[in-house]
């Protein structure tokens, strides 16, 4: 196989400038036929492998970047569903109710999931003020789900759940990811828009899903204007 | 029209394709027969010179013929080629550790008219080393002809040197070493073979033209253990007799400079100096390969106090030629002075012990000149394997061994720094191959330039950046003036970190107020050991690079060191 000038810098990981110079110095094994400059890869990679170098040969189906391939809000939301009149007077018995309302999951599921979210409230209080809670496992559910999902969960009757400021909680976003880095990236996301006073106001005035959606659908606007800044 | 076209590239041809060993062989022969004959010219030019103004040595003007002739090579080199004075090996070395080995054609043949000037006109210098100047240049112009590239071309530089060398003196090996311990710098088969097959060339051409002889044939000695004890001695004085060379050579060249006169009058003004001793010591005149001759088969009848002065007139007449500006070699003088310094010592041995039967004063006159290239050169095996085939003398290997080690140690010892190599040690230009001084030279900045750098303006408010924080993988932050583009400042996230956690602030400080405009920066064509000695004395791990007032990319300590150990691998590795 014939490599490019360009094709070695990239495999050898140097700048093209260098991989020019150790042509001109005589030091890269090349075949010259006129101005025309050929590498051949298994020449390349043995001369490589004697002089001890990093060489690995170009991959043509790369997998897409991950940082860009996260999953956005909305999507996870739409998957997660919404749920209203949620039920209960203390903090087991709203999780224990929402997590079975939960439709793709199948029963013994929603009793690890209940029992991480009830050890992590234990742990502190994901109450995060405004009335907003946010509860999630400890450690990403992995080998349970591939998807992340949000149920946004709306109680029948606000109750304590000793978030920091007190407040009693109306509303309950439960965040279920299969990896950290998601766990992250989305909790980073829904805070942005908890933070916003007039969300939390519309969420305490209405709750419909369609509004509810589209108000998504402007924060996520917004934190991409952000991101390519 | 494509075999036309392809000769000019036989590095293409399908026979040279996988491996280039064959191609440099075949180069080398083709170098090593051109720089015998430079060779080879240079030494009848110099014997017809030498006859050619015999009939005015006369006279009683004679003293002003070395003046003339090392004037008009001076005016030759300054004015017409254009090179500076002097033997032209420390160019060459440096030419080879610095660019590749590229040397200018005019090289081939400028040395070879200058030096013959200056010696056939009675300068005290030798045709060596303008003839390893031109062996070299030669090597590599016939390499640029045929694009090789730095790596070939180096080689075929060492074996245009070697050519040169094994022609003048009759002695492959003896060029084959000088080739490799002085010019290359670099034991390594690659280099090797090329260099013995132009050996071997350009010995071959100097038989076929001059008939194979011995220079300084000897009669046969029988070397005892008391010769072999006493030439520890010798190797002392050769030692002391060379650091002197050294010495009075250097000086003579920062005292002709002070002379506020054109060069080639100070060339005349040495040159007339070695005329007047030459009056009285006819020795010190020329090349010396007549008197080196006489003394070798020890047929030199004279005392004591001839032969030291002798000794000493030579050291003086030849710091005279060549540091005023003549033009030629050392290696010439150094054979002559060692072997008045060789038989000086046999006298001296005489005069205290008289009952010994020291061998013939000829052996000594022979390690005397060993030790006085030994030493000059700090190169050991130059000076042994010289000496043997220039003598034909295997027998005094014993002694010859001692006393090149002791004193090229000794040499060492007081000069750090060879003859040859001293100039460019004292700039800094001495890059032998594998060193840290040679990696840092062959990198450059531009290979080393980190561009993942997200640029910031000047009146951009802190929330902004934050955000830029938040997407950005680097610390650094370069800030440009929003108007031109030019670079002001660096900001690093250790600037911003009191404010970070300061809402407040947010929209109230801008980047221009944060940033670092007293930053070190780097141009890209720097010396890449210097940036590191400037790392090193404040402490830093990244420069920014610009150029123009224009924010280029960052040079971080992590990166070099990464390509420093890969430059390295690719340098050392075979």
């Amino acid at each position: 196989m014939k490599l490019t000038i360009k094709e070695v810098a990239k495999c050898l990981k140097l700048p093209l400038s260098t991989v020019e110079r150790w042509i001109r110095q005589g030091r890269i094994p090349i075949q010259k036929s006129g101005n025309n400059l050929t590498f051949t890869d298994s020449a390349i990679e043995k001369w490589a492998a004697s002089h001890n170098l990093p060489f690995t040969k170009p991959q043509k189906d790369r997998a897409p970047q991950e940082g860009s391939g996260l999953e956005n809000l909305l999507s996870v939301m739409k998957r997660g569903g919404v749920f209203h009149d949620v039920k209960g007077d203390d903090v087991p018995a709203v999780l224990q109710y929402a997590v079975n309302k939960m439709p793709t999951l199948s029963a013994s599921v929603k009793i690890r999931l209940y029992e991480r979210l009830l050890e992590r409230e234990h742990l502190t209080s994901t109450g995060i003020g405004k009335g907003v809670a946010i509860p999630h496992p400890h450690d990403p559910l992995a080998d349970v789900i591939d998807k992340p999902l949000i149920a946004t969960c709306f109680l029948e009757k606000p109750i304590d759940f000793a978030a920091i400021d007190d407040k009693p909680v109306f509303v309950m976003f439960i965040l279920i990811s299969p990896t950290i880095k998601l766990h992250l990236h989305l909790l980073s996301r829904l805070s942005y828009c908890v933070r916003d006073n007039a969300f939390v106001e519309f969420l305490r005035a209405s709750s419909d899903s369609d509004a509810f959606f589209s108000k998504i659908a402007d924060f996520e606007k917004q934190l991409d204007k952000v991101d390519h800044y | 029209m494509r075999i036309f076209q392809s000769w000019r590239y036989p590095a293409s041809w399908s026979i040279f394709r996988m491996d280039d060993r064959l191609l440099l062989v075949i180069m080398a022969v083709i170098v090593g027969n051109c720089s015998g004959l430079a060779a080879v010219a240079l030494n009848r030019a110099l014997v017809a010179m030498f006859e050619w103004l015999h009939h005015f040595r006369d006279h009683w003007w004679a003293f002003t013929l070395p003046a003339v002739g090392a004037a008009l090579s001076s005016l030759f080199l300054d004015k017409i080629v254009k090179e500076g004075a002097g033997h032209g090996v420390p160019e060459v070395i440096y030419s080879v550790s610095r660019y590749g080995g590229l040397l200018r054609l005019r090289s081939s043949i400028s040395r070879l008219i200058s030096s013959c000037l200056t010696i056939g006109s009675g300068g005290s210098a030798g045709p060596e080393a303008p003839v390893v100047m031109s062996g070299a240049s030669i090597g590599s112009n016939i390499a640029k002809f045929f694009s090789l590239n730095d790596r070939q071309r180096v080689t075929l530089v060492g074996c245009g040197a070697a050519g040169a060398i094994s022609a003048i003196f009759n002695a492959p090996i003896a060029g084959m070493v000088f080739a490799i311990e002085v010019i290359l710098g670099e034991w390594k088969a690659l280099h090797i073979i090329p260099i013995a097959i132009a050996s071997v060339t350009g010995t071959e051409i100097s038989r076929i033209l001059q008939g194979n002889q011995i220079a300084f044939s000897h009669r046969q000695f029988s070397i005892d253990f008391t010769d072999i004890l006493a030439c520890i001695g010798l190797a002392v004085l050769t030692a002391a007799a060379s650091i002197l060379l050294t010495r009075l050579l250097r000086s003579m060249h920062s005292i002709s400079e002070k002379v506020p006169a054109p060069v080639w009058v100070r060339a005349a003004i040495g040159g007339c100096a070695v005329g007047i001793v030459g009056i009285f010591l006819p020795v010190v005149m020329g090349e010396g390969y007549h008197w080196i001759r006489i003394m070798s088969e020890g047929a030199l009848a004279k005392g004591l106090a001839f032969v030291a002065l002798a000794a000493l007139a030579k050291i003086v007449a030849t710091s005279l030629t060549l540091g005023w500006g003549g033009s030629g070699g050392i290696f010439a003088p150094c054979l002559v002075i060692g072997s008045l310094v060789g038989v000086t010592y046999h006298h001296v041995l005489a005069l205290l012990w008289p009952s010994v039967s020291w061998v013939n004063e000829g052996c000594f006159a022979l390690l005397g000149m060993a030790g006085l290239i030994s030493g000059i050169l700090q190169a050991p095996l130059t000076g042994i394997f010289l000496i043997v085939e220039i003598t034909g003398g295997y027998e005094v290997i014993l002694p010859l061994i001692i006393v090149s080690a002791i004193s090229t140690t000794l040499c060492h010892w007081i000069e750090p720094a060879s003859f040859y190599l001293k100039d460019l040690v004292d700039l800094g230009h001495l890059l032998r191959p594998g060193t840290d001084a040679r990696v840092l030279s062959d990198m450059t900045v531009r290979e080393l330039i980190e561009k993942d750098c997200i640029t910031v303006k000047q009146n951009m408010l802190l929330r902004e950046f934050v955000n830029i924080v938040q997407q950005s993988r680097r610390n650094y932050f370069p800030v440009e003036n929003e108007a031109n583009g030019h670079f002001l400042g660096m900001i690093h996230l250790d600037d911003i970190r009191p404010y970070l956690f300061n809402a407040v602030m947010y929209d109230t400080v801008l980047i221009g107020q944060i940033m670092d405009t007293n930053v070190e920066i780097v141009h890209p064509d720097d010396d890449l050991s210097e940036i590191l000695n400037r790392m090193d004395e404040q402490h830093l791990f990244s420069m920014p690079v610009v150029a123009n007032n224009r924010f280029i990319g960052l040079i971080s300590k992590a990166t070099l060191l990464d390509k420093y150990r890969k430059e390295l691998m690719v340098q050392t590795g075979q």
